[in-house]
């Protein structure tokens, strides 16, 4: 039995990733200058789904206008997910909209196609009810862990608290449409309906088919990782931007506008309309999304920023993340980790972080954040303000 | 104002192709439509019905048609009410022709008369039906198809995109004048429509057709000809957009969906056009216009709203400049002297506005067009062409088109006029399309638009840039709501409309900056909060406005042209959540079509 049509759950908030989840949902946070659910549904047409169905929930303005009715030549489906009751219940909404077999992804993880050929390929091998693509990671503590036996999946434990386990749960499923009559059946946890326990449920009556697969696999929990993601993806050239000479690694859009005397460090990717002024230093190992201004002088060191954002002048911006229509005057100063994070209740030692500086935030000039600040969307940081730890949203910190 | 389609060589499809091209004009006019199917049989099936597309598909059911060409119609009546039999397509007396028609025939009472006199029976009472009963009397003196089709287009006047059908014949006859018509051609099938997406899911290879052509379409081919008959040649263009652009992915509303779209379709128009580092604005279009020394803008509905915007900015930059409704200024002309004549129509086929701009053009005046459409007539036939470049608007009320209009006019203003101290609104240009987006985040006007849903009326206020911003605030309301609202130059209120303000008529009132007209508008909302209307102000905060105002919609502080576009995103979202709440036809509010291809 083919599979062409695939599920892509798209309604979560990625509350790890505040303050940049404030205006949209975690798949359309920017990797490379490209929201990270474009990838996915590249990999899932690449693969040969012709079909999608996408469930869309917290900011789902964001999803629906950017990929309007088709991507690519597959017609795109919108389910709307009005409360987050899990992935189980994501998935469920998407019954009315789908016939036969379906492959179910994430869509917050950058994946390649042939992750989601080698789920296909084994489900149609074998016409199980249920078949999940499997992936090795070193930090199987964050995710799905699971045990692999002779083709089958004998078990899997949500964020395990042992190092014993190697394999992850990929985020990529195929299943026949009874998964729907599952789903349904699966007790629910605190209100919600997740969809590994359906998974551990159909484990139980041994009807789940693993099967092993490699590549890429790039996921942003938190936000240190939206700078990592977009280094693995310019580190295998898979950005959508012209390159300027071949191999040279800059990638550069034909609207961008860069100063004779600015300096481009490889690999760096420049989105549309960007103006890079004389004397900018931008790169290595960044990404300046859509229409950003990066003033005379100022050193961009990998960062990742994002659409609408204006560095001033004599800025020095080293290990950080801007959100859309960031506006930072005149020589600010983010100086780059190693830094001690704190995300919730946890605290994660030594990353390497700058700041995170969310959505419309105003610094009028010179203004410097400490390593691992995150500024919530909208604060405004006043002259030669220091921000650190964490700035909440429409704050103003004075000097 | 009507959507017309035609196909041959689709075989068995013909009435499904036919029925997928109506839907896709549907915008062009929705009171009533019909199909007709020919072929090599002798006879021509036709099924019409008054009221939306769905009637007709309905009646269809059961019906066998059969043909392998066809033709088909929406329309907004323009003659004679939506009746079964007002609708196209229509016969002649012994059904061996079926005719369908968009525009006017100016000269039909005389032509009717004189064939009622010859014992001619009408059916219905529109200016069309006077074509099948020409073409039936030549082909009574023995005339073939092709001849007694071009026989009858000798005897009218008017405006027209006409197409006909006969019984054995496996063609189809269409022809242009001063209405929209395009052809679209695959490899073994042919289309005619008003416009592209009717064969867009089919074909991207199009002929737009010039007044004075006359086609005929044919399982073997397609040829163009003059009126005479003589063969013109004529080049496919490839169209880029996609048909598919037209669906909803996911929103209530065409119109809601389009107003999401703004950040991104505002970026399509700065795109490349804006050097802020350079501090220049670049057309590649004009370069080498000179500076015109006046300018006169012509202009219908939304589009005049954003000429009267436009003459404001060029005034500001000391060129002298006027905006003139498009019917008035064909009506009764304004001296032309040294005049560059700019016309704006998002469609480019908006009849008053051609009319106005040939009228400019035949007086010796250069003509310019700002549009959203590649290869419309008005991009045809003016000396120069802006593009807007908006992407299909489906919506019959203008949202992000306006929004395009306003960017490409301040484009236009600061290339063409070269005017000195530019910085700040470069700036701001570059910093409009996030502008929108915080709005569109962050927009309360669900809420506010729940809370006066009562209202007896409407009023908006604006000043300066901010006044035609109001009509367009008003307009929106009435189009979408059916309810009352009216737009007023700020200072105007007190001179008359005050009168109509009570305690059940929101004044909405837009005070953007700190400057004159901004402090000059607080003054104004002072008089309307004496007389207990609720206040909503759109503001940035620079004024201290919200002392007075119940509501505050804010938007992004920023320079008074742009804070104009992110003001009119409010009002857009106002009016769309206002006509949701009521339950209205959003995206094809009664009475209204979306290009209006008559005068």
């Amino acid at each position: 039995m083919s599979v062409r049509t695939a599920v892509v759950l798209a309604a979560g908030e990625g509350t790890r990733l505040h303050p940049l989840t404030h205006n949209r949902p975690k798949p359309m946070l920017p990797a490379a200058n490209r929201p990270v659910l474009e990838y996915v549904l590249d990999a899932l047409i690449d693969a040969g789904i012709e079909r999608v169905c996408l469930v869309v929930g917290y900011k789902r303005d964001r999803v629906q206008e950017h990929f309007g009715p088709r991507y690519r030549d597959a017609p795109i489906t919108y389910v709307h997910q009005e409360k987050q009751l899990g992935s189980g219940h994501a998935l469920l909404q998407a019954r009315e909209s789908v016939d036969g077999p379906l492959l179910v992804v994430n869509g917050d993880r950058v994946i390649e196609p042939s992750l989601v050929s080698d789920v296909m390929r084994a489900f149609e091998r074998d016409a199980g009810p249920a078949v999940l693509g499997v992936i090795e990671r070193p930090n199987a503590r964050q995710y799905g862990a699971v045990v692999l036996q002779g083709g089958r999946i004998e078990q899997i434990v949500e964020k395990p608290d042992s190092d014993e386990y190697r394999l992850i749960n990929a985020g990529v499923y195929a299943f026949d449409s009874s998964v729907f009559d599952a789903i349904a059946a699966t007790p629910r946890r605190e209100g919600e309906l997740q969809l590994p326990d359906t998974i551990a449920e159909l484990i139980d009556e041994g009807d789940v088919q693993g099967i092993r697969t490699e590549g890429l696999w790039a996921d942003a929990t938190y936000p240190w990782d939206i700078l990592t993601v977009t280094q693995e993806l310019l580190a295998r050239g898979r950005v959508d931007e012209p390159e300027r000479r071949e191999e040279s690694r800059v990638w550069i859009n034909d609207s961008a506008r860069v100063h004779d005397d600015a300096s481009l460090q490889a690999p760096v990717v420049i989105g549309a309309d960007c103006e890079v002024g004389p004397g900018a230093v931008v790169g290595p190992t960044t990404a300046l999304g859509h229409n950003v201004t990066v003033g005379s002088n100022a050193t961009i060191e990998r960062c990742v920023l994002d659409a609408d954002t204006r560095v001033g002048a004599g800025s020095v911006l080293i290990d950080c993340v801007t959100g859309q229509d960031v506006d930072l005057g005149s020589a600010t100063v983010g100086s780059g980790g190693p830094a001690d994070v704190r995300i919730g209740s946890s605290v994660f030692e030594n990353r390497r972080l700058g700041a995170v500086v969310a959505d419309r935030v105003h610094a009028v000039g010179e203004a410097s954040f400490a390593p691992g600040t995150l500024v919530g969307p909208n604060a405004t940081l006043h002259h030669g303000a220091r921000a650190s730890g964490r700035v909440a949203a429409g704050a103003e910190v004075v000097r | 104002m009507c959507g017309i389609i035609g196909c041959v060589g689709r075989q068995e499809e013909t009435l499904d192709a036919l029925l997928h091209g109506l839907s896709k004009l549907e915008y062009r006019g929705y009171d009533s439509a019909g199909v007709a199917l020919a072929g090599k049989r002798d006879a021509v099936d036709i099924e019409k019905r008054a009221g939306k597309l769905e009637n007709l598909q309905e009646a269809l059911e059961g019906v066998e048609m059969a043909g392998t060409v066809g033709i088909g119609h929406t329309r907004w009546s323009t003659h004679g009410p939506p009746t079964d039999e007002n609708a196209h397509p229509h016969t002649d007396c012994e059904g061996q022709v079926a005719v369908l028609h968009n525009g006017i025939i100016e000269n039909f009472q005389e032509i009717r008369d004189e064939l009622v006199a010859s014992g001619h029976e009408f059916r219905s009472d529109t200016d069309t039906e006077v074509v099948p009963h020409l073409i039936e009397e030549a082909l009574a003196e023995g005339a073939s198809p092709e001849e007694a089709f071009r026989s009858a287009l000798a005897r009218i006047e008017g405006s027209y995109a006409i197409a006909a059908i006969f019984t054995g014949t496996e063609a189809v006859f269409c022809a242009r004048q001063d209405s929209p018509l395009v052809l679209g051609l695959d490899a073994d099938a042919y289309y005619l429509a008003s416009d592209v997406p009717a064969f867009r899911d089919y074909t991207d290879r199009v002929i737009y057709m010039e007044d004075g052509e006359v086609a005929c379409l044919n399982p073997e081919g397609w040829a163009i000809t003059d009126r005479s008959g003589d063969p013109i040649e004529k080049e496919p263009h490839v169209v880029e957009w996609d048909a598919e652009e037209t669906g909803k992915s996911g929103y209530d509303h065409y119109m809601i969906k389009e107003i999401h779209e703004q950040p991104r379709t505002l970026r399509e128009c700065l795109r490349g056009r804006v050097d802020e580092l350079g501090d220049e604005v670049q057309l590649e279009e004009f370069a080498g216009l000179a500076p015109p020394s006046t300018v006169q803008f012509v202009a219908c509905g939304t589009s005049y709203h954003a000429a009267l915007y436009g003459a404001q900015l060029f005034r500001e930059a000391g060129i002298p400049a006027q905006a003139f409704l498009a019917s008035e200024y064909r009506t009764s002309p304004p001296p032309i002297g040294s005049n560059l004549v700019i016309g704006i129509t998002q469609s480019g086929e908006t009849a008053d506005t051609l009319s106005a701009l040939r009228e400019a053009s035949r007086r010796g005046a250069p003509t310019l067009a700002v549009t959203n459409v590649v290869g419309s007539s008005a991009a045809r036939e003016c000396d120069h062409t802006l593009y807007i470049r908006a992407g299909p608007e489906i919506g019959v009320a203008a949202s992000k088109t306006f929004a395009s209009q306003l960017a490409a006019l301040n484009v236009l203003s600061l290339a063409i006029t070269r005017s000195p101290d530019s910085r700040e609104a470069i700036g701001a240009l570059r910093d409009l399309p996030s502008a929108v987006q915080e709005v569109l985040d962050e927009s309360r006007s669900e809420a506010v638009a729940k809370e006066y849903i009562e209202a007896d009326a409407y009023f908006f206020i604006g000043r300066g840039y901010q006044y035609p911003v109001a009509l367009e605030g008003a307009l929106k309301m009435k189009e979408i709501t059916y309810k009352h609202a009216e737009g007023f130059a700020a200072g105007e209120l007190k001179h008359g409309p005050l009168a109509l303000v009570t305690e059940r008529t929101p004044v909405i009132a837009i005070a953007v900056g700190e400057g004159d007209a901004a402090q000059k508008t607080v003054g104004n909302i002072k008089e309307v909060e004496a007389r207990n209307a609720p206040v909503i102000a759109v503001t940035d905060g620079e004024s201290g406005v919200e002392r007075y105002a119940d509501h505050v919609l804010p938007v992004p502080e920023s320079h008074p042209r742009t804070a104009a576009v992110t003001a009119s995103v409010q009002l857009q979202l106002l009016a769309y959540h206002s006509a949701a709440q009521l339950g209205r036809s959003i995206d094809k509010p009664r009475n209204l079509a979306k290009s209006v291809t008559v005068e």
